[in-house]
Formats: structure tokens, sequence, C-alpha cells
């Protein structure tokens, strides 16, 4: 791909702003009206999928050069995609995400990418993922939990927590809880010990090459270990696995945990039985959410019917949202005994975005906090007591905030409450 | 003066002019406390040409011109001249309906149609015009809106210009336009019917309202030569309903919700003693102290399709609105005839009903926010006392406007002008009582006579503004100098 | 490709506005620059057809009026023009000369809703508090405001103060031009003025006075589009909600849906003639129905508008199931049956007023011969008619079809006048749109208010023409269509419609002198010239707001009769 791809969606933008706000059909206060936390951040209106459209077009016009200001544009994004579900309530031709990406890649291409992205890609590269671990210390979560190595044996599914749950202590708890819940259905776990980074990250930072050449060597140790089915309760891994790693090869069926422990509970495979009197609010992790819609291949060209009007052959699946993984996790906490459900303004589909996407929370860390507080506040609105969510990073930023503005407010990932709810313990409130 | 009349007699003829000094006494005064001046001539026009020449020669000699559309008596010393040497442009000849049109419920009317002359042409058809309050019957239509007189149906009141649309003008300058729609068609009204034009949107043309500098003007900006007017279908069914309160704040919260709803057609607040002088002006006697101390009046009208069930909802939901704040609604007014308020609000008076009582009225009037209602009141009535009076000698109306955002607000003491010292204690009442009001934030949007300095002092930049648009509009200051924050010799000085 | 007319500012003057409103919210980068030059109807005016307006020479961000104050005072010290704009949804957004050095005023640091006087009804805004956002608000005090047909992604205090402001819901709540009330406006030279009550320091409530309404001179049927300072609050008057406080919006997006309140009612109606069309509105009027009232849905085109409408509301399809749907037969019958339709929502007081109401439109309907659309009042539609109406959350669909659209004809007028150009405007669409190069969805694609004052009395139909703006042809297919709209709108008595206000943007000076000289009235130009040397003595304002030079004004004053 290259930045003139996006061309025609560049000159077809009209500016409507749509890219800044949630669905309007959804906006419910003035404060939480507002969906994009770039342009919330910075302002200017380059700081929206809109402008980096036009941003795109000015340099590919040789209006414009890259610049710092260029690169703090391209790259001060969480690639949320609430621009892209905005864009596409009214528009069926329009991809904005993608082409927020390809900014990224042709900068990154272009040898600009952010100073701070060095040491992170070098870490991915290294298979040690971004957070530079051994092998040894990636695996030491699973220490005791009893899960099979599919190096060596058979199991039911593939779990792969994502390097931010295997290495960040603050959430050992939660990914043995994520095993110890699937375990306590029956579930047959197998881990892959030696297997790295997803290279999701180096996808959202703009390193193609990078992620497609960690994609291929993913698949095809998972297709030597013969797995068929991949669990992950990291929402950014989970959208890696489904969305990205078939443009490169694949077949196998990804599931965030909760898809899978909702099935479990469905099919009465998994009971929750003990009490979890909590008032929580869910935060839909965008990689889940809007962006964790199933992939459908498409090969095909841009035509014309009734004159002009601009559609595809064949047609193009769309990605506008709407098949996102919503009532899953919400499923699952409505099972939960006790457990009282309320819902922030902006959820579903009209998320605001934890912060941490982008590989904002690695290059931009101020920014990033910066978003995760205002979700904060708007978790806080609704009453609740426990924010809870279904990714590392949405659960890591929202730590940090909350203690960074000393909010009122417990943190947790779903999976600790569904164990609590097991009556095998995990964390308390 | 000398051959300038004579030339200003050319353009009019001698029957339309006059020097006569009877003839101009019955312009020198008005009924307000605007000190008496007498012009040095009057003139008729018939025509809107003959407008513009009035005016292209008040410019070339430099003469002060003040439009008068209504006949006499005045009240808001609007048109009592300010400056020496004025001449009246008597706009009363001026007096054709050019237009009525029902399917489109749009009328056009010169300045000198009265509402007397108006409302029955306009009955003809099904129509009239939102009415003030019991206008007097040769009370001009047009001058009536310019000056944003409130009418009575605040659900009609999308902005307080309505009824009024285009206008046709002459302006100070000389320059003669037409205003809004009208603007962007061919100049002149009959083309425009021909095209199916009907002069309905009263904005622009372009970037300026230009209607808006007209009206509040009292004549200072231009002579209005015709306008055209939006019209309501006079009710098939029409019931008048009342709610009576001891105490004015009682009534707030069902006008609040009434308006809130647009439930009602005439909606407005009367006093006892405002509603006994009015109805005892109607040769309905009744006592001040029979009436309520407060009475809401709620018209409710149907029209078109399934009417009388459309008064029927309106009545049984405007009474369970009533008991929802504690107050009842009644089909009758403590014996007062319903047939009199009836009239007041639908039919004119032959003289000014005002004047019945005394002779006299001293009217202070602004507009103000409702909840704010109740402490001007007791200003202007704290005032009252204190010059000697009761309060109840001070008649209070509120008329809701703009659909429930702005409440007109006014306070009506009757006076005899004959009498030396009541006259002095009115004018007193009307200038204290307006600086006091505007000092503690009531809103004289039409800042008449004394009321202008305190207002304009308060708003320097709007007094400005206007300024700068009077210079463009009548750079020569020649229309009713002295008005407003048109300086009366200041302007004159400054072109000299 | 030549590159843009770039104006570099004197390093004192930038330092200065960075003083002023802080060194993050100014910027000269060339590429954050081109995100303001860039904008949609620019490729209609802009030489060869550029989507680049006018590159400003600096983008500045205040975040109070005493910000856009110092700046405009800084503009008038240093000769710069300033062009200020709330969301920036339209090319007269952007500079509009190359030559002249341009502040980009973007307000979106403004953006508090100051208040709600719930019992007064009305709102006080900056330029950055969208309608969406104030309805949300107003919602829960059982208020409403009018949302202009732009949107409600649109800025309360431009629709009000600088542009248009009328919409669906204008005949029962108003337009912004008669809603406004209280502005506070940053004049071009710097000064404050605020209008009405709000100058007296009386509160917002009311807009008119005192005497002559001073907010004469700020907007009439437009406003100055920002072409004469910067208006950085005003409050709005509110209606009623008659519907719940807060909205449980349900359906799939795109297509959200709105349970249709108890004492409301959601229809599509349709009429055999436009005839019945122009009767069906007086009666409407007349008999006082009505709450939103719009023709809305046909902004797709009759001949596509109905099956583009079930698609839309299907998450699972997308345009390229148009053609099919469009042959099925019962989308070929409902395309038939609603080929002359709008929508209205009607809303009550009470359970026997919005009942009452039901009979009344029913009587209406008998005696025009019309009709609701089955297909649309079925709950699902219905429901989503609701959603689309009341928050008027999607006219980016006005650009549906392949990005690009403009809007021709929109003469405002009585029904019966406008049903007058209706059968010129479908030809000439269809016309124009023969050779393929414009989306060719009927020759009718019309939509337009119920009324466009509000009580009713006057409305427009505006037709909807959707070019590829990625195309250089179809760009071109799409200004001719307007130029023709023109001419087939005057060669049969009407005046042209609302396709100058896009095509002017691109004339030159003596071009617009020479339109503004032959207008019915140029003496209102000259006014508005003398109006602008009062205000705007140093010229930081743009022809956004039209004058006509004294020495153009030449020949025959356009006078009365």
């Amino acid at each position: 791909m290259a930045l003139t791809d996006f061309r025609a969606d560049a000159l077809r933008c009209t500016r409507c702003s749509y890219c800044k706000w949630i669905p309007f059909d959804l906006v419910k206060s003035h404060r939480f009206a507002k969906g994009c936390p770039s342009i919330e951040a910075h302002g200017f209106h380059a700081y929206s999928a809109g402008g980096r459209l036009v941003t795109m077009l000015s340099l590919m016009d040789n209006r414009s050069e890259i610049t710092d200001t260029v690169v703090d544009i391209a790259f001060k994004c969480q690639l949320c995609g609430n621009c892209d579900v905005a864009c596409k309530l009214c528009r069926y031709d329009m991809e904005p995400l993608a082409a927020l990406h390809e900014l990224r890649a042709h900068l990154v291409e272009q040898g600009r990418a952010p100073e701070s992205y060095g040491p992170i890609i070098e870490r991915v590269r290294s298979g040690t993922g971004g957070k530079g671990y051994t092998p040894t210390e990636r695996n030491a979560w699973a220490e005791g939990l009893g899960v099979k190595d599919l190096n060596t044996e058979k199991a039911d599914v593939l779990f792969f927590p994502g390097c931010t749950y295997s290495l960040d202590e603050n959430l050992r708890d939660t990914v043995r809880a994520s095993v110890r819940v699937l375990l306590a259905a029956g579930v047959s776990v197998g881990v892959l010990p030696e297997t790295g980074c997803c290279t999701g990250l180096a996808y959202h930072m703009g390193y193609r090459d990078d992620f497609t050449t960690g994609a291929r060597r993913m698949l095809e140790t998972w297709a030597w270990a013969g797995v068929a089915t991949v669990v992950t309760p990291c929402a950014d891994c989970y959208q890696t696995f489904k969305r990205l790693y078939p443009t490169v090869g694949g077949g196998i069926e990804v599931l965030h945990t909760l898809e899978l422990v909702d099935r479990l509970i469905q099919n009465g495979r998994l009971k929750l039985t003990m009490p979890v009197p909590l008032t929580v609010t869910y935060h839909d992790p965008c990689h889940l959410g809007r962006q964790g819609e199933p992939y459908v291949p498409w090969e095909g060209v841009e035509k014309k019917i009734f004159g002009q009007a601009v559609v595809y052959d064949p047609p193009r699946p769309r990605y506008n949202g709407a098949q996102g993984i919503y009532e899953a996790p919400r499923n699952v906490l409505r099972a939960i005994p006790e457990l009282r459900l309320v819902e922030m303004e902006r959820n579903r589909e009209a998320a605001w975005c934890c912060g941490a996407g982008g590989a904002c929370r690695e290059a931009y860390p101020e920014y990033s906090a910066w978003a995760a507080s205002e979700r904060i506040q708007e978790a806080t609105a609704t009453g609740a007591d426990t924010l809870v969510t279904a990714c590392s990073r949405c659960e890591l930023n929202f730590t940090e905030a909350i203690a960074a503005d000393s909010a009122a407010l417990a943190v947790h990932d779903v999976l600790d409450l569904v164990l609590r709810a097991t009556g095998e313990g995990g964390t308390s409130p | 003066m000398g051959e300038q009349p004579q030339e200003l007699g050319r353009i009019i003829g001698p029957d339309r002019f006059s020097d006569d000094a009877s003839d101009l006494a019955a312009y020198a005064a008005d009924k307000s406390f605007a000190v008496a001046n007498k012009p040095s001539l009057v003139v008729r026009p018939d025509t809107h040409d003959e407008v513009q020449h009035i005016v292209a020669w008040a410019n070339d000699t430099v003469t002060a011109l003040v439009p008068v559309s209504s006949g006499p008596p005045h009240f808001h010393g609007d048109t009592v001249p300010s400056v020496a040497g004025a001449v009246v442009v008597d706009l009363t000849n001026m007096k054709k309906i050019l237009r009525i049109d029902r399917r489109n419920r749009m009328c056009v009317v010169e300045p000198g149609v009265t509402y007397a002359a108006l409302q029955p042409a306009l009955a003809e058809h099904g129509m009239r015009v939102t009415p003030p309050l019991l206008p007097r019957a040769n009370k001009s239509v047009l001058a009536s809106l310019l000056e944003r007189q409130p009418t009575l149906i605040p659900r009609y009141n999308f902005h307080l210009p309505e009824p009024l649309r285009d206008c046709g003008v002459v302006w100070g300058n000389g320059e003669a336009m037409y205003t809004g729609e009208a603007g962007s068609g061919p100049l002149s009204l009959e083309d425009q019917w021909n095209a199916g034009l009907r002069q309905i949107d009263p904005k622009g043309p372009a970037q300026t309202d230009f209607f808006r500098l007209l009206t509040g003007a009292q004549g200072s900006m231009g002579i209005v030569t015709w306008a055209s007017l939006k019209c309501e279908l006079v009710p098939t069914v029409h019931k008048l309903t009342f709610v009576a309160a001891a105490e004015l704040a009682d009534l707030l919260p069902l006008v609040y919700r009434l308006n809130r709803v647009r439930l009602g057609d005439e909606v407005l607040v009367l006093d006892r003693a405002y509603l006994a002088r009015l109805l005892g002006a109607l040769g309905c006697g009744i006592l001040a102290g029979e009436l309520p101390p407060w009475t809401l009046i709620v018209g409710l009208g149907g029209r078109e399709h399934l009417a009388a069930e459309r008064v029927e909802v309106a009545e049984n939901d405007a009474r369970s609105i009533a008991e929802q704040v504690g107050l009842s609604l009644r089909l009758e007014l403590c014996g007062a005839s319903v047939s009199s308020v009836q009239a007041a609000l639908s039919s004119c008076c032959k003289t000014p009903w005002k004047l019945a009582a005394k002779g006299g009225s001293a009217d202070v009037f602004f507009l103000t926010t409702l909840d704010k209602a109740p402490g001007f009141i007791e200003t202007a009535r704290e005032l009252a006392v204190s010059l000697g009076l009761t309060a109840a000698d001070v008649g209070v109306y509120i008329q809701p406007q703009h659909q429930g955002v702005s409440h007109h607000v006014e306070l009506s003491l009757p006076y005899d002008p004959s009498d030396a010292v009541e006259g002095a204690r009115a004018q007193k009442f009307h200038d204290v009582a307006g600086e006091r009001l505007i000092a503690s934030g009531a809103y004289f949007s039409r800042p008449y006579g004394s009321w202008s300095h305190p207002v304009y002092r308060r708003d320097a930049a709007s007094r400005e503004a206007l300024c700068k648009a009077k210079r463009i509009f009548d750079p020569l200051g020649i229309m009713n100098p002295g008005k407003l924050c048109f300086g009366a010799l200041a302007v004159r000085e400054e072109i000299h | 490709m030549t590159g843009p007319v770039t104006h570099v500012l004197p390093r004192k003057a930038y330092r200065a506005l960075e003083d002023i409103v802080g060194a993050e919210h100014v910027s000269e980068d060339p590429a954050v620059l081109d995100t303001y030059a860039f904008q949609w109807l620019a490729e209609v005016v802009r030489p060869r057809q550029s989507p680049y307006m006018p590159r400003p020479a600096a983008v500045v961000m205040p975040a109070s009026t005493e910000e856009v104050q110092a700046v405009v005072k800084l503009a008038n010290t240093w000769g710069l023009k300033v062009k200020p704009h709330s969301t920036g949804w339209y090319h007269w957004s952007a500079p509009v000369k190359d030559e002249d050095p341009t502040l980009q005023l973007d307000l979106r640091r403004m953006g508090r809703l100051i208040e709600i006087d719930e019992s007064n009804m009305y709102a006080v805004v900056e330029p950055y508090a969208i309608a969406a956002q104030v309805q949300a608000e107003a919602l829960k005090l059982g208020l409403n405001l009018n949302i202009p047909g732009v949107g409600c992604s649109s800025s309360i205090v431009a629709s009000a103060c600088a542009y248009h402001g009328a919409g669906p819901s204008t005949y029962f709540m108003g337009g912004n031009a008669e809603n406004v009330l209280g502005m506070e406006w940053v004049t071009p030279e710097g000064d404050i003025l605020r209008t009405g009550s709000l100058g007296s320091g009386d509160g917002w409530f009311c807009s008119e006075g005192p005497g002559p309404s001073v907010r004469g001179i700020c907007r009439g049927t437009l406003g100055s589009r920002g072409g004469l300072g910067v208006y950085t609050k005003c409050a709005i008057k509110l209606a009623p909600s008659f519907g719940p406080t807060t909205w449980e919006v349900g359906g799939t997006l795109p297509a959200y849906r709105l349970p249709v309140a108890e004492t409301q009612r959601v229809y599509t109606l349709a009429v055999p003639t436009w005839n019945a069309w122009a009767e069906i509105y007086y009666k409407i009027y007349d008999n006082e129905i009505g709450y939103i009232f719009h023709r809305q849905f046909n902004l797709a085109g009759a001949d596509l508008a109905p099956a583009f409408w079930l698609m839309y509301n299907d998450h699972t399809k997308t345009l390229s199931d148009v053609p099919a749907l469009v042959d099925q037969p019962q989308i070929k019958e409902l395309t038939e049956e609603m080929r002359i339709s709008f929508q209205i929502i009607l809303a009550g007081r009470s359970q026997a007023d919005i009942e009452l109401q039901d009979k009344i439109l029913d009587a209406i309907l008998a005696e025009v011969g019309g009709w609701k659309v089955e297909r649309f009042c079925e709950t699902d539609m219905a429901e989503f008619t609701n959603m689309y109406l009341q928050r008027l959350g999607h006219k980016h669909i006005n650009f549906v079809w392949v990005g690009g659209y403009i809007g021709s004809w929109m003469q405002f007028g009585t029904p019966d006048w406008v049903e007058g150009y209706v059968p010129i405007a479908i030809a000439g669409l269809e016309r124009d749109a023969k050779g393929g190069l414009l989306v060719q969805c009927g020759g009718d694609a019309m939509m337009g208010s119920g009324s466009g004052v509000p009580g009713g009395g006057a409305t427009g139909l505006e037709q909807f023409v959707s070019y590829d703006p990625a195309d250089l042809e179809s760009t071109k297919a799409g200004i001719r269509h307007m130029e023709d709209a023109v001419k087939d709108a005057t060669s049969h008595g009407f005046p042209p419609g609302k396709e100058f206000i896009y095509l002017q943007i691109g004339w030159t000076d003596e071009e617009i002198w020479e339109a503004l000289r032959n207008s019915r009235q140029p003496v209102v130009y000259d006014f508005q010239r003398q109006i602008k040397e009062a205000f705007d003595p140093n010229n930081v304002g743009d022809r956004m707001y039209p004058t006509l030079p004294a020495a153009r004004l030449a020949g025959e004053h356009g006078n009365g009769t």
C-alpha cells in the first residue's frame, strides 16, 4: 500500500468533523460527546482523521514536507477507530483508520518515526516483545497452573497472554485468573512458551515488515503445533490475531477469553455462584469492541454505479464497529451474582479510548495518561465503584490514571471478578 | 423658513400641507411627559413617492422630520418633536390595505391602516393580526408593530417583531428600499405578487436585518411606507378561562408551564387595578376590590379541523396543569363580564381606555424574565408608596412574549393631568421608576423619553453602534432627532 | 502543480500570537495550515478544481473572548485578515483570497455550554458547543432546540449569528435567527459588543433593542460567515421537548433508532401530485400540527431513496446492494408510492392532544388524497426516522454516494410558488446527470424544511447533486449543473437559488461587485459597505460580508415604488 491509495479518500473527505465525535445519536451530555482523544488533546484539525487525510494529501501534493509537526500529527493518535465508526455512519467509501495506518507506515518508511520508537521496535524485533524480557521471564506467570506445553502436548486451546499480561507483575493475578477460570470450566489450556510478541504493536507503529515477519513466524509455529483455536485475554493481541494475521495467513479461530467464558456460561460448563457485590462499569477496549469485528478477506476494485456512486467489485467488507465484541463481556458480567452493571455514556462502539493504543502509552506517556484520566472521570460519573475492562493495557493505563487523579475507583479485569464468582478466589475489590 | 416650506408644499400639494397653528398644536404634545414642542409644519403624504420626495427635501434643507402613523392621542413622546422647526409627516392618509391573502395568511398595509380598519377587513377572510391589548381604534397597526408593542398570543410570537414581516422604507438619507424577502424580488409589490412572491420572510436581504433597525426606532431611522404582516386564523371556537391568585408568585409556575407547552391563545396576567380599569373603560363597572388580586387570562382557540375538540382538549390540559400547581381554571371572573374581557382581547376602543379613569396614565414598561417580575413590581410599588400613593394605585399587566422567554411588564398609574400635583407625582413616578428599574436590571428595550439616558448610559457599546448605524441610514440626523441615543443638537452640530 | 501562496508572518507578530494564546495553540506548519485550507467545495471554486482554499498565514486557537479580542486587535495592528470558524464545515470557513494574509481562528477551545436557564428556556453557549451537546443537556430538562439543516454537528453560535439557522424543526421551534437572544460579538476592531438585554447587563434573554435592534447589523438572511468579527457567545431560545428526558437509543449502527414517545407520532406521508404537496403543506400550517417537518429522505433521490434507506437500515448491507434492491418488485412499488413524500413528527402535550392531532392529520390526508407510507411508518423505520430527525446526526449522508455534494435551487417561497419550480428542477437534474458524470438518482433529489420560517408559510426545495471530488470531470459536471440550474431558473422567471452562495466564493472581486450591482437592490450592499467601514475600518474581515464599493454603485438605484 501507499499514500496514494488513499488519495481518493482524502479528496472525498468533506471535513464534516464527524470523526472527532462519537456517533451523534449516542450523545447523552455535553461533557461526554467527544470521540477522538487526539484532537481533544492537541486541538488543531490536523489531529483528527479528516485532518490526517489532508496531511497525507498535502504531502502527496508536495505542498508540505515531513516536519516534526507532521510526525507529531501522525503518531499522537491511539488508532482507536472512533473516527472510523463515526465516519462510516454516513459513508460507505471511506476508510479513515486504514489511512491513519498508512500515514504511519509511510513515515516509518521515510525514516521519520518518532525518536521514542527506536527502543520499542527493537524489543519487538528481538522477539522479546515490547517489554524486553527473556522467554523464561515471559512464562513465569504460568507457574503451577497446570497448563499444557503445546510443543509436546495437545490442548483444546492455545492460551496466548500477550506481552503485557505475561510480564507485568501487576497483572499477574489477572492472567492467572483467566486460565483458572477456563480450567475450572474443564477447558484444557495449552501454551507455547517460546513464542514472543504478537507483533501487533509493530503494525500499529507503522513497521509493517516487522509485523509481517513476526506474524508469519507465529503462524508457522501454530501450524506446527496444530493450533486450531487461540484464546487471549489481551484485546490488543486479539485484534492482531483476528484482523491483522489473516492478511498474512492463518485460518484459526480467535477468541477473547471473555468470548469463551461467555460460551461456557451459556452452555452450563461454568457456573458463577459467589456474589460479587460491586457496582461496575465496563470499558470497551478498542481492539475488542469496535475493532474486534471478524475479518473478511477481500481483494477487489472500486467501481461506480448510478453514474458516480462508489461501490466495490466484489463488494468490500465493511468494518464499522457494528459487529464488535460488546455483548460477551456484558453477558459475563451480568451472570455474576449481585454485580450491578452501569454503563458509561460512551460505550460499545462509542467508547472513549483508554489512551494506551497506537503505542501512545510507550511513546507519549503524558498524552496517554491524559486520555485515561478522561475515561476515569467518565467512569466516576456513573457512580460505579469499579471500572472493569478486558485489555491489559487499558487496565494499566486506568490504574495509573486513578492513582494520579486519586480517584475513588478500583480497576479490574472482568476475569478477576469471574474468578471470584466461581468461588476460586481472585483479587479483592 | 420662507421658500423651503413652499417647496415642500409644491411636493405635497396644498391640501395636505399645513402650518396652521391649531393644526400644529395637535402634534406639539401628547399624553406623555415629553416637553411640548410645536412642529413648524405638518404634511400628509398619500404615497411612497411623496414620502421619498419629502425625505429628499428634508435632507436638502436639513430639516427634522417626525413621522406619525396613528391618530391622536399619542402616548410615548416619540411623536412630539424634540427640536425646533421640525416637520411632522403624518402618514394617516396612507391607509390602504394593499393586499389580503388568505391562502398564505399575509396582508400588506400602509402605515395609516388602523386596527379598526384592518381587523374587520381580515375577518372577512377568517383572519386577523394578533393584536395588542385593546388598542385604540385609530392606532396604526404598522406603528404598533414597529414599536414592538406586545401582542396577546405568546405562542405565535416566534420573535419579538412578529407578526411584522417585510417593509418598504425610505431611509433618513433618502434611499428607498424593500426589506426582507421583498428586497430580493422585483421592486414593485404588484410584480412580486404576480410572480407569486408574498413578502413572508422578514430577514435580510443579505447580512443585515434592516427591519430590525426600524423596530423600536421611534421613527429615527426612516419612514416605513408599507409592511407585510403575518395573519392568524380567527378561531371558530374560542373560550376564555381565568385563574385567580392572591399573589403573583402563585401564578408564575402556571404561566411558565402554559408557555412551555404552548398552550393557549391569549395568555396575560393582570392585577385587580389594571383589570378593573380595563373593564371599567369597556363599560363593565366592577370595582378592583371585587376582583382577585391577580388574574391570569387564558384564551383557548380552535381553528380549522376539529376546532371544538381542540378547545376541549386544551381546556382539559390547562385545567390539569393548573391543578398540578394548586390553582383552578374557571370560566367566570368573579362577576365581571366575560364578554367585556373578550372585547378587550379582540376589539379596539374608540377612545384610549387608559384615559377613561382620570384622563391621564403614567405607564412604565420593560421586558424581563418572568421570575424577576415580582421583584420589579415590588420596586415600583415601593416607589409609589413613597410618593404618597398606594401600591394598589399602580396597575400591573404582564404579557408573555417570545413564547415565554421574555415578558412585557407594564406598571400603569392613572392620574388627572389637570391636577398639577397629581401630574407632577405621576411624572416623578414615571421617571424615577424608570431609573430605579433600569438600575436594578429591568430591560427597557423601548427607551422612551427620560428612560433613554439611563438605558444608553448602561450600554455604551450599543449606543455607539446605533450611532454608527444612524450615521449610515440618516447621516444628517433629520429623522426625529433627539430620540433614543441620537442627540438633538449634537448630530446637527457634527454636520455643520 | 504550482505551490500554494504562502504568507509568513513577521516574527514579532507570530510571537505576539504565542503570547496571547500560548505557543501550543498557534501553528504555521504547512501541513497544519493545509488542514484548514482544505475544504469541501473548494474544488468547485478554486483554480483547476483544487481542493484547497487559500492557506492561512497561521492557525490560532483562542480559549476566551479576551484572547479573541487580543488576536483581533493584533490583526488590526499588523494588517492581517481574521477568519474565525467554529466547526468549520463549508469552504467559506477558510480564507477566501490567496493574496490576503489571514489568521484562521479555530474556536474549538471555546466549547462551553455556559448555562441552561430551564424556566426561561434558553441556553448560553460558546462557539464550539454543537447542537448535539446542547440538545442532550436540554432534553434532561424537558427542553429541546432547533437544529439547523446542516445537522447536530454544527455550532449553535455559527448558525445563529453567522450563517442561516433553519432546519426541520424551525417550523415549530423557530429558526436560529428567531431564536438567538443576546450575542457577544468581538467586532473587527476588537471591541466587544453585546446585543439586546445582554448589553444592558440585564441577562441573555432578549435580542432586541435597546431601541432599534443592534443585532440587525449582525445578521440578516445570512450572517457574515466569519467576515465581520467573531461571535464568542450567544444565548439561544429553547423549545419544549414533549418527550422523555433521556433517550433509549437502540438499533445497530449506522441506523440507530429512537422509540417514539407516547405523545408523539412519526410519519412518512405521501401525496399523489405536487399540487397536493403544496395543499397539504398549507393545511398543516393552518391546522397548526407538526413538531418536526421535513422532506428529508428524498436527498438520496426519489428513484433510489426507498432502496437506499432500507439498505441503510441493514448493517450487513452496503451501497453495492442498492441496485438489486431497486429492482425488487416491492421496492419498485414503494418507490412509486413515496415519490412525492416527506416526513413529519407530531408532538402532543398530552395523550388527548396527540390523538387529536392524529385525527386532524387523517382529515387533512383525506382532503388532499394523501396517505401514510406504510413501510416507513412501521416500527423499525418510524424509530429510525424519529432518531434521524430528532437528533439530525446523519447529515453527512448528504455525501453518501461519493463524497461530493452541492445544492442547487432552494429558492425560498410559498408552497404554491415552490411547486412552480419543481418540474424545472427535476428536468434539469435529470438532464445534467444523463452523461453519467453525476449520480443518477432520478431528477428529484430535493430536500427541504416543511417551513423555513417559524409557524409555517415558506419552504424551499434543494436539489442534492452528487459528484466525485476525486474525479475532475465529475467535479466539473457538478459546477456545470449549478450554472445550468441558474439558467433553468432564470429562464423560467425564477430567481437563482443557492448556487451563488457556493460559487461566488471563487469569483473575483470584480465579478462579485458586478453581481451585487446588478442585484435587485444594490443599495443593500452600499449600506453594508458603510457598516463595514464603520465597524471594520482596517478591513480585517473578508468578503464573506459582501459590500459594494461606492465607486461601483452606479446607474439606477433599486428604489421601491
